[in-house]
């Protein structure tokens, strides 16, 4: 038998099995179990309709709890133990926060959270917003959306071939050191490497501030009566804003004033902090593509007479994008936001591919990954994995709220 | 039904790749070859339709060479072989073993990997007849048997290990022609490798082209230089102290082995583009610079694998050559060997992995190697004369010259250090840090 | 929507430009390699992809003389092009690597043993010598040449049909279609029938689940690995077809679910309201009204999760298994690059071999998806 017949026939057996237990289950459900005639007609609807929720559940539920439920549990036990299968209580933990590889993964993985997702995110809308307005829309969605078609793997060699780095001496082929070899300390170079970084951070560093005081203003507010829970958060809101906008004044005073080493080629994946965005430029990269084509699915769903209104009021376009449309699809945005959280959480190929975690760009999930396969030290890998976990558990309650505040 | 359904279209799906098999390149009875050992196997050994699954490290080229051996083993005892590798290889014998799937045979470069499963009680023992055998037939038999021997579950010491394939790493490349362009001669010690190295600065070109990079093994080849450099500056039983960590990682031995790799690896006029580029460079791109014109570098030093990632039409003996990284002349500690090899053992017992192991005793499973490429066997009686091309056979001379043979020692370490912090300790020491103050931090990230 | 760019030509000049910005960064990257891809190993470490039109005078490998030797007027000569049909304009040449650049094209340069050799601009040379040549190591020639824009598809080729791989490429895309078609749709399948169920059906605990499904979004793979393959080992499915098929589910699940919820949530309540009181069963409600309705979900879900087995690497190799009838795509690239791995020719050739398909299926889906959106929207 030929294997691609094979395949098509296993196929067959496998999606016709699916389908087959759903209808023939609800089909026995209706008609045999309980079937909706006879003397106890009524009761047996509200029977089949109780049972029924259990029915399109199950095959879900219990591949959720074999797959994943149950191996969480595993996880946790075996994180409990040393690498010699004893008992160790929280051993793996103590041992793995005193790691400086594990703080400086930590300290990553934070960056990591906020800046890609809400670089994806970002891009990821604005993509959507633009495309949606001109005619070639759909090519230049289909171009950012390619990434998303590439492998991993695929993505760190396209990556390497930019970000290479060769003797001054020879040619460049890394197309980020021949563009930096462009700069030699002139005009376009204060333009393109001064201020135009600046203008980006002082950018970021109003917006930080604005949200700030957004945050802050109904606290100073006499009269506005909140609960005291509310208004603590609001000045840590605060208190948060101010020390990223300090830490981005810091930034721009450096863009001015720190010292470029032009005319030499530099070896991108090992400049210590600024690394990591060289990294994180690749699951940026790929990542929007994901979070436009879910944007501009809910743009195109924002209820036409909601913008005629907005421009009959004589709104700009600005404001109709973002006082119109953003908040009527702040729920996708937050569904978009919390699946790039979780994929950054877990993503460790292009890490393991490009740095493997060396020059200080170690993440948890490459952390993890090493403790397990090259190390062999499952306790700690386990442990590392609950504290992946751990982080994602704000995320995981805000959506759960969100989630129940919805169905009331 | 599902189940017996998949079962079915495997058992078709394997009844096709049967056609393919390969055919055996040497015509058996033909040439120098030990056919009397492979007649006496082939009746000894009858174990048609049974299967054999073997896992091993290699991949692409290395895996046509292989599966021409292993045709020879099909031929004789009639088990079918399915023989696969992958790139993460290590990960998935670890994962396989411990779902309880394993291969029948695993093969891995790496004893302290391979100490950590039979730890574990994944591997089954050989027993004392191969012990005894190793001990009598392989050079150096005694420090093969001692390769191949761990702890067991219970704590007893025994073989577990079968010795298949070895490499040399204390090599070092260069062109000859360039060689003579510029009137520089073979160095035969240390010294004069190290005046050699001058020199060439002073001629105004680069002596050494040195890359670490690697993808995620990024630092290894610079522990072959370490290792190379700790077995030319200390005793050998100071080196086999330092593999098992009696001897502390940042002890002054080894802190100084590692700054003597700095001598080399961390002068910006010693190093094609500079100290910076050295661990950026991947390593199978840093060979390429002996060819280019005119030469980014004159010195390579890498294991005998390295010639795969010359460029192409590269013709080893002729457009490019080696020799043995040369030991200190007054150090008085005879001409060590550093090599790497890959080791076979059994994570299933079955009939056919035991034929597989008494196979790999034959002189004919070596020789069929031999005969193609890149392969050299402490197995004394094979015929030397088979060495498929001649550089071979003076990695074999330098192999029998060598007062001393140690086998690479990160691959006997912990895989968190000699395949961890020992990577990335020398990619820090390569970017800027002291020798002493890697040397600590591997020491502390030695696994208590 | 086009009724408000429309009003004014500047902006819609600005959106145009931003758009276009957006799209170079986005493709730059992945053309790079592409364009690297037809071009020579020697042509992609030499020069950046972006010079590959113009003309480019570079430092040549070093060639080494070959060719058959002929006995003329005493002396024993060999004639021959350094660049056999290449369009090459040599502007210097040289004998030692100490001085690759001593000679200009016609000139003739001394060798050792009496022997001298002459090159010519388009790469032509004789060499001649008083005694035979035979068994005699030739030298070699370094040049500097200038040499027209050359593309290959030979890395393609190398890559296709290397018989290094140990097995052929179509067989492994038969084995990645097999494991990634089903491992598409069973989990759409089943995750459709739970998103309706969290969505629109009453029952008690249907707010914990949400939750359960949320929180399992989290669960890093890498640890379900081992104990999932033991219990496959455990029930005796072993290393399989169906096992990785149930693996892709299981791990595909929690965001197939999660996205589902999210859109049929958001659908009309009137409509199912209203089935329901004209005597509709979920059932039917789920399949004639909910199905149709959620295709953009379905679609863009079906995208993503075929994109993810088909570029998987990890759950092939522990769940498959890499023997010839099963080993994947990805898994036979990733050894493709494993062995050759500094060579940039092979890398970019079979990364671009191994996206093929994605990309296919994304523009071909595209349609469907931009229909399902716009259905999608009318509500």
């Amino acid at each position: 038998m030929n294997p691609a017949f094979q395949a098509l026939l296993v196929i067959a057996v496998g999606v016709g099995g699916c389908v087959g237990y759903f209808y023939l289950s609800n089909l026995f459900l209706d008609k045999v179990l309980f079937p909706a005639r006879g003397p106890q007609a009524g009761r047996n609807i509200n029977r089949a309709n109780a049972v029924r929720p259990w029915l399109f559940l199950f095959p879900a539920l219990a591949l959720l709890c074999l797959y994943l439920a149950y191996p969480v549990f595993a996880t946790f036990w075996l994180s409990l133990h040393g690498k010699d299968g004893s008992f160790v209580g929280t051993g793996n933990y103590t041992a793995m926060f005193q790691e400086p590889k594990f703080g400086e993964s930590l300290r990553n993985n934070m960056l990591w959270l906020v800046v890609v997702p809400a670089a994806a995110t970002g891009f990821g809308l604005l993509a959507a917003q633009l495309t949606d307005r001109i005619k070639w829309g759909n090519i230049a969605k289909s171009l950012i959306f390619m990434p998303m078609a590439i492998s991993f793997v695929g993505a760190s060699v396209i990556f390497k071939l930019v970000y290479d780095s060769r003797d001054a001496a020879v040619a460049q082929i890394g197309l980020l050191n021949a563009l930096w070899l462009k700069f030699e300390g002139g005009i376009w170079s204060v333009l393109f490497l001064r201020v135009l970084p600046a203008v980006l951070v002082g950018g970021l560093l109003l917006a930080v501030l604005w949200g700030g005081w957004l945050l802050l203003r109904p606290v100073l507010d006499a009269r506005r009566q909140e609960k005291p829970l509310i208004k603590a958060a609001r000045v840590l809101g605060g208190l948060v804003a101010l020390v990223i906008a300090f830490e981005l004044g810091v930034w721009l005073l450096g863009v001015f004033t720190n010292v470029l080493p032009y005319g030499r080629p530099q070896a991108w994946l090992q400049i210590p902090f600024w690394n990591s965005f060289f990294l994180m430029a690749v699951l940026i990269w790929i990542q929007t593509g994901f979070a436009m084509v879910i944007l501009s699915a809910a743009l195109r769903g924002v209820p036409e007479d909601t913008i005629e209104a907005a421009i009959l009021d004589g709104a700009n376009p600005f404001q109709i994008f973002f006082k119109v449309k953003v908040p009527q699809i702040m729920g996708t945005i937050v569904v978009v936001w919390t699946t790039i959280t979780i994929t950054v959480l877990k993503v460790f190929d292009i890490v393991l591919a490009m740095t493997n975690g060396q020059w200080e760009t170690q993440v948890l999930a490459n952390y993890m990954y090493d403790k397990l396969f090259r190390s062999l030290d499952w306790g700690m890998g386990s442990a590392a994995a609950m504290v992946i976990m751990a982080l994602v558990t704000p995320i995981l309650i805000w959506n759960v709220w969100n989630a129940r505040k919805e169905m009331r | 039904m599902m189940t017996r359904l998949y079962v079915s279209a495997a058992v078709l799906a394997l009844g096709a790749q049967g056609a393919l098999a390969q055919d055996l390149k040497f015509p058996i009875g033909e040439g120098a070859f030990n056919w009397d050992s492979y007649k006496a196997f082939d009746e000894a050994t009858n174990l048609e339709g049974q299967t054999l699954t073997i896992f091993g490290p290699w991949r692409g080229e290395d895996q046509v060479l292989v599966e021409v051996m292993l045709a020879y083993f099909t031929a004789a005892s009639g088990v079918k072989v399915n023989y696969s590798s992958s790139e993460n290889y290590e990960q998935q014998i670890v994962i396989d073993a411990q779902a309880g799937s394993p291969p029948d045979i695993a093969i891995l470069p790496q004893p302290g990997l391979i100490a950590d499963l039979v730890k574990r009680g994944f591997v089954t023992p050989l027993g004392e007849d191969t012990q005894k055998w190793l001990a009598e037939n392989y050079a150096a038999g005694d420090s093969w048997v001692g390769l191949g021997s761990y702890a067991g579950p219970d704590g007893t010491k025994a073989l577990y290990a079968f010795p298949y394939k070895i490499d040399v790493k204390s090599l070092v490349w260069y062109s000859p022609e360039n060689f003579e362009d510029a009137g520089y001669e073979v160095p035969q010690t240390m010294e004069e490798l190290k005046a050699l190295t001058e020199q060439i600065v002073a001629d105004g070109g680069t002596p050494w082209c040195i890359g670490l990079g690697s993808g995620g093994a990024t630092g290894w080849p610079a522990t072959d230089w370490v290792e190379d450099l700790m077995l030319r500056t200390q005793p050998a039983d100071v080196y086999d102290r330092w593999t098992t960590n009696e001897l502390a990682f940042n002890s002054p031995e080894v802190v100084g082995a590692i700054e003597d790799f700095g001598w080399f690896a961390k002068n910006d006029a010693f190093v094609a583009g500079g100290a910076a580029a050295v661990a950026s460079t991947d390593f199978r791109d840093s060979p390429k610079g002996l060819f280019t014109s005119p030469p980014q570098c004159y010195l390579h030093h890498q294991a005998s694998f390295i010639p795969s990632f010359f460029p192409e039409g590269t013709v080893v003996g002729q457009d490019a050559d080696f020799f043995y990284f040369p030991a200190y002349a007054g150090k008085d500690l005879g001409k060590p060997v550093l090599g790497a090899g890959t080791l076979a053992f059994i994570t299933k017992d079955t009939p056919a992995s035991r034929a597989f192991i008494e196979w790999l005793k034959t002189p004919i499973a070596h020789e069929v190697w031999m005969a193609q490429k890149s392969f050299l066997t402490p197995l004394k009686t094979v015929n030397a004369d088979l060495y498929g091309d001649p550089t071979m056979k003076k990695m074999g001379d330098i192999l029998l010259n060598a007062t001393t043979f140690r086998f690479d020692g990160s691959d006997l370490m912990p895989g968190s250090v000699g395949a961890g912090s020992f990577w990335t300790g020398m990619v820090d020491f390569v970017g800027g840090k002291s020798a002493q103050e890697v040397a600590d931090a591997i020491q502390a990230s030695w696994p208590k | 929507m086009d009724n408000i760019a429309g009003k004014k030509p500047a902006l819609l000049w600005a959106v145009h430009i931003s758009v276009v910005a957006l799209v170079l960064l986005w493709v730059v990257p992945t053309f790079g390699l592409l364009v690297s891809s037809f071009r020579t190993g020697d042509q992609i470490v030499s020069s950046g992809w972006w010079q590959a039109l113009t003309t480019q005078e570079t430092q040549q490998a070093a060639v080494r003389i070959a060719g058959t030797e002929a006995e003329k007027d005493g002396a024993f000569v060999i004639e021959g092009n350094l660049f056999p049909a290449k369009g090459v304009e040599i502007s210097h040449w040289g004998t030692s690597s100490r001085e690759p650049e001593a000679f200009a094209p016609g000139e003739t340069a001394p060798l050792n043993d009496g022997m001298t050799l002459t090159v010519q601009a388009d790469g032509a040379f004789v060499l001649t010598s008083p005694v035979t040549t035979k068994d005699m190591r030739l030298p070699r020639v370094f040049s500097t040449a200038s040499s027209p824009p050359e593309f290959t598809t030979r890395n393609y080729t190398n890559v296709i049909s290397s018989p290094l791989a140990g097995q052929s490429i179509g067989q492994a895309f038969i084995n990645t279609l097999t494991v990634s078609i089903p491992a598409t749709i069973i989990p759409i399948l089943v995750a459709a029938f739970a998103a309706y169920a969290l969505a629109w059906m009453e029952f008690p605990g249907r707010a914990l689940l949400v939750a359960f499904v949320v929180g399992l979004l989290v669960v890093p793979l890498q640890l379900a690995l081992i104990p999932l393959l033991q219990f496959h080992n455990w029930i005796g499915i072993g290393k399989g077809y169906l096992g990785i098929w149930m693996a892709h589910t299981g791990f595909g699940l929690p965001l197939a679910i999660y996205l589902l919820r999210n859109y049929m949530v958001g659908l009309p309540r009137d409509i199912i309201e209203n089935a329901k009181v004209d005597g509709a069963t979920d059932f039917q409600i789920f399949v004639k009204i909910i199905l149709p309705l959620s295709f953009p979900a379905l679609a863009s879900f079906a995208i993503f999760q075929f994109l993810w087995t088909w570029n998987d690497l990890l759950v092939a190799l522990v769940f498959l298994g890499t023997g010839n009838d099963q080993q994947v795509l990805t898994g036979n690239l990733v050894n493709l690059m494993g062995s050759r791995g500094g060579d940039w020719e092979i890398l970019s050739a079979s990364a671009f071999v191994s996206i093929a398909v994605p990309l296919v299926v994304f523009f071909s889906m595209q349609r469907f998806l931009v229909r399902g959106l716009l259905a999608g929207s009318v509500k």
